[in-house]
């Protein structure tokens, strides 16, 4: 019963289907994504992508289908056994620990050991203060490490959210959303981490700005009511007659 | 450890030293007793600062744990008062009264004084940690948990009052023997038991202190701002709120052994639903985000409590009082009397510390970056 029937197995979606009261939010999808890869996920409001994310990091339970990955069936798993398979998610809604210092903040996401009696004798951030300030530094927050997180403004509550999944260190990093609210130059710094981040890291990002999608993207998958529309490289998203229809306009990715 | 740890753990060691020595200024048995029971409620204190405080879980039913503590010690010191008050072979008065025969098996582990003081943390504990785990793995949270709580607390509450031929009903549990331990003997009017229930205090005030700067601690804070968030990094959140709901019960349950010993009795108020709630307006007082400032709320609200009922003049006015400073601290100090202090501490040595003046500098915020027009959203 493992969902690695087809391509390699690292992360699959089987004919995955969600009901909300009758309503099928994700109808049959099919998804495979390997390992390194980084992966983006577009398509108009509602078409089940959000959905889709849930249902790999297990906020969402699929009504059937197999959701898989490294083989690990992650359909019945609760949202921290997955998260210990190493798969982390940034969340469309800014969400930190606004009254934890920045330093506080990515203490708890540096989580290698998750027990309590690990934790319990463990006091301070150890050895491990040296990486996280420099995590710290990459996504500008370094002169912050004291400040509550409730006091960053919203673009530097989105990159401290980039520095608690580099903490975590997951093997598949999935995006809601990443540049909403961001500056054009923002947007930017960006799309470098997440070219910096590919290959080490498999991404699954949920997006809506296409300049972001063609500057990152090298497969783009595309969603609509709830069912994979069409897959290929920006240049066949751009050709494709189907996803114009149902989304980009005429104008193509560029003019979207 | 960082300047601010360090800091506070000066602060308490300085509390807790003021308070082991207030016997060499007061001479009063009446008065150390009185004392001996607001410490007892400051421990009682430190434990919903623990769940409420730090881990966001409101406990309505604390005092439950804090009166099956009581209980506990009750019943080990109701077997050792001298047979001329109870019945043949050592049966307790009211079992006698009630026309039980034998001493029920769940009283007879308490004849061993070392069990009985471990049943006195074990039994709050266990029962916390099955509760908890009904709660906590259903996910349930927020009011529902206080609901669910105040609920249970209602039932045991009841459960005590019903079955008077074990537990003694309305009356409690009553004329019990002095403590003793080592051939010391803790006298409810002596100095001996006030310094036992400080050195307690000091005990669980340290030994919460040490869980909430390890990074338990940390987690535990991480789940009170952003549940959801903290399993997605891959913690069993429902581990840690049942850790925190049964260190917080076993702390309440040592409160409530000691405030046996200085009220020589138990009784069904001792897990009532007014005392109970009370706890909360304590730890709201001194500040529920400060272990210390919890117990010093606990204390000051206590004892003002009876300072005023005491009094003549506020004879009949002193609940409304009680009442009009609870709604002045809600108003206008929001994170209690702890939070004023560091308020204070922040204003006046400002400069020197420099974790605080980050957050203020911050606020003002001239130092912002460009970054903000996300914000302006």
């Amino acid at each position: 019963m493992k969902g690695d029937g087809n391509g390699n197995g690292h992360l699959v979606m089987d004919d995955v289907v969600i009901e909300f009261n009758g309503f099928r939010a994700v109808d049959g999808l099919n998804l495979n994504v390997s390992r390194g890869e980084l992966r983006c996920l577009i398509g108009p409001n509602g078409a089940g992508k959000t959905t889709a994310l849930d249902m790999i990091c297990g906020k969402a339970k699929p009504s059937s289908g197999i959701v898989s990955f490294e083989g690990i069936v992650l359909n019945n798993l609760e949202e921290h056994a997955i998260a210990r398979c190493g798969i982390g998610r940034k969340f469309q809604v800014p969400s930190v620990f606004r009254e934890l210092t920045v330093q506080e903040n990515l203490d708890v996401a540096y989580c290698k050991k998750p027990g309590i009696l690990a934790n319990l004798v463990r006091f301070g951030s150890g050895a491990d203060l040296d990486s996280l300030e420099k995590l710290a530094e990459l996504v500008g927050l370094q002169d912050y490490l004291e400040t509550p997180a409730g006091y960053l403004s919203h673009g530097q509550t989105q990159w401290l959210e980039f520095a608690l999944l580099l903490a975590q260190d997951p093997e598949l990093i999935l995006m809601d959303e990443p540049t909403a609210g961001m500056t054009a130059q923002e947007t930017k710094k960006t799309a470098d981490l997440f070219l910096r981040l590919k290959g080490r890291h498999t991404l699954i990002v949920v997006e809506h700005d296409m300049g972001f999608v063609k500057e990152i993207g090298e497969i783009i998958s595309v969603m609509h009511q709830g069912k994979l529309l069409a897959e290929g490289s920006v240049e066949d998203i751009e050709k494709n007659e189907d996803v114009r229809a149902a989304y980009l306009g005429s104008g193509g990715i560029s003019g979207a | 450890m960082s300047s601010r740890t360090l800091r506070q753990v000066i602060v308490y060691a300085v509390v807790c030293l003021a308070i082991l020595l207030v016997p060499s200024f007061v001479d009063n048995a009446f008065i150390l007793n009185k004392y001996s029971r607001y410490l007892a409620f400051g421990i009682l204190a430190i434990a919903l600062s623990l769940s409420w405080g730090y881990t966001g879980i409101l406990n309505l039913g604390q005092a439950m744990s804090f009166g099956l503590g009581s209980y506990c010690m009750a019943m080990a010191l109701k077997l050792r008062t001298v047979p001329v008050h109870t019945g043949a072979e050592g049966l307790p008065d009211f079992m006698v009264w009630n026309n039980v025969e034998s001493l029920p098996w769940f009283w007879q582990p308490f004849h061993s004084l070392p069990l009985a003081l471990i049943l006195g943390i074990a039994v709050p504990v266990i029962f916390s940690a099955l509760l908890g785990w009904f709660i906590f793995r259903g996910r349930v949270t927020g009011v529902y948990v206080a609901i669910i709580t105040l609920a249970v607390l209602v039932v045991v509450n009841l459960l005590i009052i019903d079955q008077q031929r074990f537990t003694g009903g309305f009356n409690g549990i009553t004329d019990l023997a002095q403590l003793e331990i080592l051939g010391l003997t803790f006298d409810a009017y002596g100095s001996s038991s006030y310094y036992l229930i400080a050195g307690a205090l000091t005990v669980c005030l340290f030994l919460a202190l040490a869980i909430t700067k390890s990074k338990v601690g940390l987690i535990l804070q991480a789940v009170r701002d952003h549940e959801e968030r903290v399993r997605f990094f891959g913690y069993d959140v429902a581990y840690f709120k049942i850790f925190a709901f049964s260190v917080s019960a076993g702390i309440a349950g040592v409160g409530g052994m000691l405030y046996t010993i200085v009220m020589e009795f138990a009784s069904p108020t001792f897990l009532s639903v007014p005392l109970s709630l009370s706890v909360v307006i304590w730890v709201a007082v001194g500040g529920r985000q400060s272990l210390l400032g919890a117990a010093i709320g606990a204390m000051v609200v206590t004892g003002m409590q009876g300072a005023l009922s005491e009094s003549e003049v506020f004879l009949d006015t002193w609940s409304l009082i009680m009442g009009f400073a609870f709604v002045l601290v809600v108003l206008f100090l929001p994170k209690g009397l702890a939070g004023a202090v560091e308020a204070i501490y922040a204003r006046v040595f400002g400069n020197g510390d420099k974790g605080k003046s980050d957050r203020e500098k911050t606020q003002a915020g001239p130092a912002k970056p460009a970054a903000e027009p996300g914000g302006a959203e």
